[in-house]
């Protein structure tokens, strides 16, 4: 009697097991193709993302880093024209 | 005098029992083959140098109290270390080639049948008096079929603890053997012609679809299978990590020193679990055994859903891809490519391989969570 639950309970879970993997997986199927499809759609009007992320790490904000020249400060825009200048002339002597 | 004989009684020499000198030989048995024959080398040296440890006669080492039980009591025994691997492994999948052709996912279902018949040949094996396994034991073999390290893992130490050993050493050894036991069943099961069929170069995956699909995935496991959650959501988690590329620092940890780290752990205390009492057991052999069957099913069953994709899906798919959705990755896909190569030089099926292959991980992993449901909630 008891062997015989067991194989029922076997047989159970596995029609059950194999089913249900099944299912699942196709869902994904469904689930995964109508999502490259919306996302392709998207970015047709954004376009893509870089391969390599979006710049700048979240981790550690770098608040005393290397500063970018900007060019709205006047001081910045100052020696950025001189050093422009400088090697105009010294390439048109 | 007495004090002598102290001593004496408290060599190993005095102490030691027959099963634990084999255990010692089989642990050497498996240091000998990661390190000469290069068997799964990363996993298999820290197992066999933990059976060696745990079975020295008087250290106890793997008794309540000793340094591997309490491995194994914090690490797997709470299931945290398959865990962590499986983020890590999440880490290092790339999703790619299975969003570039989502159809592979059957081929990764179809492959899970090892499991599943396996835990039925387990179950009529004890019908028929041959062994004693509960259902419980015989989902937790089956699911060796899986070809999962981790996930056995985890599996086991859920449902069968006592079994842990002897499933944690099948399935990696046979994850070592992929490249051995599966040729001559997929030459088996398909024809020449069927070997020779081109696949198509596959598109471009965009990143964004690549960001977007672990959290997809984790929406579905979330609403329909909350028991596959832990193992699919650091899976998922990992994989996310690698993609958005916004954590570089947090991903690389995962994939290099973090998996490293609870690798040895987790190998040592696997290694806890070979001591003679539990391991030298005619139902080791049997665990053996019907992995190897649970493997080779699994393979067959790829295969075959391939060949039949092939008829009703409108063809191209090379049925060599199917036996890759048992989930050892990267070598089943590497054994579909060579086989591939062997049948046509120029035919190259390495990436349409990791397709099913990484479907395998995830089908093996929701197999797992349907199993413990049933086990632990129904049955």
């Amino acid at each position: 009697m008891e062997a015989s639950s067991l194989l029922n309970e076997g047989l159970t879970l596995m029609l059950y097991g194999m089913g249900f993997v099944f299912i699942f997986l196709t869902l994904l199927v469904f689930v995964t193709t109508l999502m490259s499809k919306l996302v392709n759609q998207y970015e047709k009007s954004v376009g893509v993302l870089p391969a390599d992320g979006v710049p700048s790490p979240t981790a550690v904000i770098p608040k005393h880093g290397p500063v970018k020249p900007s060019l709205k400060e006047p001081d910045n825009m100052l020696s950025i024209l001189s050093a422009a200048v400088q090697e105009y002339r010294q390439r048109h002597k | 005098m007495e004090n002598l004989i102290h001593l004496w009684e408290n060599t190993g020499l005095f102490q030691i029992t027959i099963g634990q000198v084999v255990m010692i030989i089989i642990g050497m048995l498996l240091l000998y083959l990661a390190i000469n024959k290069n068997f799964e080398p990363l996993l298999l040296v820290p197992i066999g140098f933990g059976g060696v440890l745990a079975n020295i006669p008087g250290a106890g080492l793997a008794d309540p109290g000793g340094i591997l039980y309490q491995f194994y009591t914090i690490g797997i025994e709470s299931g945290a270390f398959p865990l962590i691997i499986f983020m890590g492994v999440g880490a290092m999948t790339d999703f790619g080639p299975l969003l570039a052709n989502p159809k592979t996912l059957f081929l990764g279902a179809a492959a899970q049948f090892g499991i599943f018949a396996t835990l039925m040949g387990a179950v009529l094996l004890s019908t028929f008096g041959v062994f004693d396994f509960s259902l419980a034991d015989a989902a937790a073999i089956g699911i060796i079929g899986g070809a999962d390290g981790p996930t056995s893992i985890y599996v086991a130490s859920k449902l069968a603890p006592d079994l842990l050993g002897a499933i944690a050493v099948a399935s990696y050894s046979y994850m070592a053997l992929v490249p051995l036991i599966q040729p001559p069943i997929m030459r088996a099961l398909t024809t020449q012609s069927e070997r020779t069929i081109k696949m198509v170069q596959q598109r471009h995956v965009s990143q964004r679809e690549k960001i977007v699909f672990p959290l997809l995935l984790l929406l579905l496991v979330a609403f329909l299978l909350p028991d596959a959650a832990p193992l699919l959501g650091m899976f998922c988690f990992g994989n996310l990590m690698k993609e958005c590329a916004v954590v570089d620092r947090l991903s690389n940890t995962t994939q290099n020193s973090l998996i490293n780290t609870v690798t040895i752990f987790l190998g040592l205390a696997v290694g806890s679990k070979l001591s003679a009492e539990s391991f030298l057991d005619f139902t080791t052999l049997g665990i053996l055994l019907l992995g190897m069957v649970a493997f080779s099913i699994g393979t067959a069953s790829g295969v075959l859903m391939a060949k039949l994709l092939n008829k009703f899906g409108g063809g191209g798919i090379n049925p060599l891809i199917g036996s890759a959705g048992v989930s050892a990755v990267p070598m089943a896909a590497r054994v579909s490519n060579k086989l591939g190569l062997e049948a046509d030089p120029h035919n190259f099926l390495l990436m349409h391989a990791m397709g099913p292959n990484v479907a395998g991980v995830i089908g093996s992993a929701v197999a797992a969570g349907i199993m413990i449901n049933y086990v632990s909630g129904g049955g």
